[in-house]
């Protein structure tokens, strides 16, 4: 009884958090129903309205959604499996080899971690100018492929859940760095990957402020910049803006539900496994 | 294997030991393919993120609007920034805002994921409701605090006027200013925060627990005696990351009070600053500076971070 | 390598410093990169800035070459600096914010001085003192204004009415003419109804109140004159709707001056043409109960703004063209009906789009109001530093506002951190 008690006790902190969570963004669906001057009411509108129609209608009308749905999509896409590739290498070389300069390296990633990304834009669009990537994707894909903070996440977890003797098995039995790497640690790795994948292809996807300086061209726009359009400099349309939000939203929720199972399940295992 | 997060292992044997008897310029030959699996990460650094850095150093000693040829002015930035009162007060908001919105994120954090991993029914659902705030775009998020901390009609002071307690003007008062945007922080963090303690929590052997069961121990004494030490890296992990970013707290307090940070400048913080001295004021050098003196204060807090935990360690 | 703290800090300086070495200002790209190709012209404006109507049919009215819009979201002058710096993708033409001005002419040298490619002939078609904004003191002409933001005093005249103020616009050009009447009626309301304070948020009005001088911060020699009395008299008028408890600290575009248009919390405001835009969105019950009359003590501007042609346009002669053509008084009140961006071409208020009756004003003709505003903006010096320069005044404003600070150690306060200011911009 004290035990079912308790049950019940937890569940229902846990689902006060989840009201707190899921309020804003409920709100945000209410007001993607509504019209802009519902928003300000008072008292505050609480129903779904009827003017969701329009208010997508409006959004496909003054921005070209699915086009900038695609870039999003095939920036996300490449950001999330480059970062995964090269990070989780790199964060298995650091975790499980020594070799000479290996802590000075080190220490430089996580120099790299403290410098500010924002401050930067100016010398970086003349990299990019240089280079020739001005108003491509590439500019967006290139520069995120491997990230310090990726590789020091990873290789917290190599270090903590693959014992060394895994590694030096596989190395007796014969097989190189690269098969180590791909048959003894990746695997294991699956829920921390699961977890820098999820964060990565999240960051890529709401990306605002580079892509906005970056990207030219009106045709090559990803789903931030174009729904920045959005918002007018006078009498924005707040209930077009909110759609607008929500429907960028959906496919991340998407992606996250079907991968938080995944996590799920790897971490379970791994639980098991340890 | 309880080295702190950065430490190396000191079990970690090197699994190439089969060189060791070699001298010195074959050896480091002989480990290229742990070269080769960094070297991405160092080439994208390189080629992104040097050019950029060594200009910002560059241009902390210059005087540049960003357009006009830029002039050698040697330490002025930096003087005039040690006599700015602006600047040292967005020093003074950005800990302050710092320790405000990192502390209740991470032991909230902590908490609920605890109390999530205990919990059968219903984690998955859980999960993605907490992961939420984190996807949820910024636009919307801004125009939905701003209304929450209204002084009018806002949804604060309306229960504050249920209860009978006077209304408060949040975003005209410095204070609530504070509070505000580190609701806001709190807010879009929690659920990041506690995703990342669950995976640890997950790794942490059964068998203690069952142990820590047979000794009678409590719920309490669980948590102090074993979860909290199995996760020190994991927990450190996570202050170091908000370190970073609530160090750089720059999007939160713009969207809820301006480019001004409010009254009395109460949500101007560093980064803040920043943006205002770069792209409003156009004084890019000065700019620099204040980056400069940023990546200063990350460094400083890092280092007191890991200082902490190491000590922590260490005495164990 | 023991790694400690002092490694890592050691680390951190070695990165920072090892990189310095050898580096040089490589960047230095003051002089304008190659010109465009010709085969499309490039425009850039930000959402809103420009009508759609006028903006589609300028497109099908120049064929050849192809103009290619984009719309720029976000912070347009960061984009346009950026994109200046790294000196491709630059726009043969582009817009450029009455607030952003100042700041663009000492880079003159990066755009076509209008005047070679027969500006003169149509610059006596705009305001004057809008077309001054776009001039360089040694009188090159960067911009042909976009629109202008001449102000109006907004109100709610069933609220006015109901509180024992006058309703009638003219009776109320009248009885406020100045902000002391203002005041003094707000004063009044305050006392039939104390929920509907006339000042919406007294720190907004200061820009106002500063843009109906004809000096700023700066004057044309490069002297600072931001201590002296035009500037302490608007601090003085809105430190003093603070202490006559009319400000109702409800700073534009917040949810709660949104929701107070409508419930009539917000019953009055001063602002540019364009808040009209943002007044009609956030009101549906309050709809033909809004009245227009002229600024207590005369016009000032807020906002508007400017085409410029950059020196990397492929055919400068083509491109102003484009913009003649756009912004020829015909089209300007074409764009009004589009969108509220008010002419700056007088010749464009007779146009029946301009003398229409507004129902949300409750049938009265805006033009009425704006047009004579429009001409009687003062013509003023801005000085490049000027909006850096204003910060701290506003910012202290703010303090005295929420009661942190008295009205005198708030100005000298903010007058000696505009003077540091000043200084580190080379102003005298």
């Amino acid at each position: 009884m004290r035990y079912r008690l308790r049950g019940i006790a937890l569940h229902v902190v846990l689902v006060f958090a989840l009201v707190l969570f899921m309020f804003p963004f409920a709100w945000t669906l209410i007001m993607a129903s509504n019209s802009t001057a519902d928003i300000y009411r008072f008292p505050p509108k609480f129903t779904f309205g009827d003017q969701f129609d329009d208010n997508v209608r409006h959004v496909l009308e003054n921005v070209a959604f699915f086009q900038s749905m695609t870039n999003t999509a095939v920036v996300a896409i490449s950001t999330t499996a480059l970062v995964l590739f090269f990070d989780s290498l790199a964060a298995f070389t650091f975790a499980k080899f020594r070799f000479p300069g290996r802590n000075a390296l080190f220490v430089i990633l996580l120099a790299t971690m403290l410098l500010p990304a924002q401050l930067a834009a100016v010398p970086q669009f003349q990299t990019m100018a240089l280079l020739g990537w001005v108003g491509s994707l590439k500019a967006l894909i290139v520069p995120a492929a491997a990230n310090a903070f990726g590789i020091f996440w990873m290789r917290q977890y190599f270090q903590n859940s693959i014992h060394d003797e895994l590694v030096e098995a596989a190395t007796l039995d014969g097989c190189g760095f690269l098969r180590t790497y791909w048959h003894v640690a990746l695997p294991s790795a699956r829920p921390a990957l699961a977890f820098l994948g999820i964060f990565t292809f999240v960051a890529s996807w709401n990306d605002y402020m580079w892509p906005l300086i970056v990207l030219t061209n009106p045709d090559h726009l990803t789903l931030q910049v174009a729904l920045s359009q959005l918002n007018r400099s006078h009498g924005v349309d707040y209930s077009m803006v909110m759609t607008g939000a929500l429907m960028a939203m959906v496919p991340l929720i998407i992606v996250f539900a079907v991968f938080a199972r995944q996590f799920i399940k790897g971490a379970t295992e791994g639980a098991i496994r340890g | 294997m309880t080295g702190t997060a950065i430490a190396p292992a000191p079990s970690a044997e090197p699994l190439t030991g089969r060189s060791s008897g070699q001298r010195s310029g074959r050896r480091v030959w002989s480990y290229w393919r742990f070269y080769l699996a960094l070297s991405p990460f160092y080439v994208l650094f390189a080629v992104f993120g040097l050019y950029p850095m060594l200009s910002t150093i560059v241009l902390a000693f210059q005087r540049w609007d960003g357009l006009s040829p830029r002039r050698f002015t040697g330490l002025d930035n930096f003087r005039f920034l040690f006599e700015d009162p602006t600047f040292w007060l967005s020093l003074q908001n950005t800990v302050v805002l710092f320790f405000m919105s990192t502390i209740p994120t991470l032991c909230i954090a902590l908490v609920l994921a605890v109390m999530l991993q205990s919990a059968v029914r219903f984690t998955g659902v859980y999960r993605i409701a907490y992961f939420i705030p984190n996807v949820t775009s910024l636009v919307a998020m801004a125009i939905f605090f701003s209304a929450v901390f209204s002084t009018n009609f806002g949804l604060i002071n309306a229960g504050l006027r249920s209860l009978g307690i006077p209304e408060q003007d949040w975003l005209g008062q410095p204070w609530g200013i504070k509070i505000a945007v580190s609701t806001m922080i709190v807010w879009q963090w929690v659920g990041y925060n506690t995703l990342i303690y669950l995976a640890g929590l997950q790794s942490i052997p059964k068998d203690q627990y069952e142990a820590a069961k047979v000794d009678g121990a409590g719920p309490v004494r669980t948590f102090f005696s074993i979860t909290l030490p199995q996760m020190r890296s994991i927990v450190l992990f996570t202050v170091i990351i908000s370190t970073i970013g609530g160090l750089q707290t720059f999007t939160e307090p713009q969207v809820m009070v301006g480019n001004s940070g409010g009254t009395g400048q109460s949500g101007m913080t560093v980064v803040l600053y920043f943006y205002r001295a770069a792209f409003l004021d156009n004084d890019y050098g000065y700019a620099a500076a204040i980056a400069l003196s940023i990546f200063m204060l990350v460094l400083l807090f890092t280092a007191i971070n890991w200082r902490i935990f190491r000590v922590r360690g260490d005495a164990k | 390598m023991e790694l400690s703290r002092r490694s890592l800090l050691a680390g951190g300086f070695a990165l920072v410093g090892g990189t310095m070495v050898g580096c040089s200002s490589g960047m230095d790209t003051s002089a304008p990169a190659k010109t465009n190709v010709a085969t499309t012209l490039v425009l850039w404006c930000w959402p809103g800035g420009l009508g759609k109507s006028v903006l589609d049919e300028t497109i099908t009215h120049f064929p050849d070459p192809t103009i290619k819009y984009s719309e720029i979201g976000g912070d347009f002058k960061q984009k346009l600096i950026t994109t200046f710096n790294g000196g491709t993708g630059i726009p043969d033409i582009t817009g450029i914010k009455g607030e952003d001005i100042a700041s663009m002419l000492p880079q003159a040298n990066r755009f076509v001085d209008l005047k070679t490619v027969g500006a003169d002939a149509i610059l006596g078609d705009y305001l004057e003192w809008k077309v001054k904004q776009a001039t360089t003191l040694d009188g090159k002409v960067l911009g042909i204004p976009i629109d202008i933001g001449p102000t109006a005093l907004y109100y709610r005249e069933d609220v006015f009415t109901k509180g024992g103020l006058p309703g009638d616009p003219a009776k109320v050009a009248a009885e406020l003419s100045t902000w002391d009447d203002f005041i003094a009626a707000g004063v009044e309301l305050r006392k039939a109804n104390p929920k509907a304070p006339i000042v919406s948020d007294a720190t907004d009005f200061y820009d106002i109140i500063i843009g109906q001088n004809p000096t700023r911060y700066i004057d044309k020699d490069n002297k600072f004159i931001g201590d002296q009395d035009h500037i302490r008299k608007a601090w003085d008028i809105c430190v003093k709707m603070m202490t006559s408890k009319v400000d109702g600290k409800t700073p534009g575009g917040s949810p709660d001056w949104n929701a107070g248009l409508d419930q009539g919390t917000v019953p009055a405001l001063v602002g540019a043409a364009w808040v009209a835009l943002d007044v009609k969105a956030a009101c549906k019950t309050s709809v033909g109960k809004w009245r227009l009359a002229p600024t207590p003590s005369g016009p000032a501007n807020f906002g508007g703004s400017f085409l410029t042609i950059t020196k990397n346009a492929a055919d400068p002669a083509k491109a102003f063209e484009v913009i003649k053509y756009m912004l020829n008084a015909d089209n300007q009140a074409k764009a009004f009906a589009d969108a509220q961006i008010f002419p700056a071409t007088p010749a464009a208020y007779d146009k029946p789009q301009l003398k229409a009756a507004d129902p949300f004003f409750g049938g009265q003709v805006p033009i009425e109001v704006f047009g004579p505003a429009a001409k009687n903006i003062p013509v003023a010096y801005e000085a490049p530093a000027d909006s850096a320069v204003a910060q701290p005044f506003k910012d202290e404003l703010k303090s005295v506002q929420s009661g942190a600070k008295a009205s005198d150690a708030a100005w000298s306060s903010a007058v000696s951190k505009a003077k540091a200011i000043a200084k580190r911009q080379g102003v005298q």
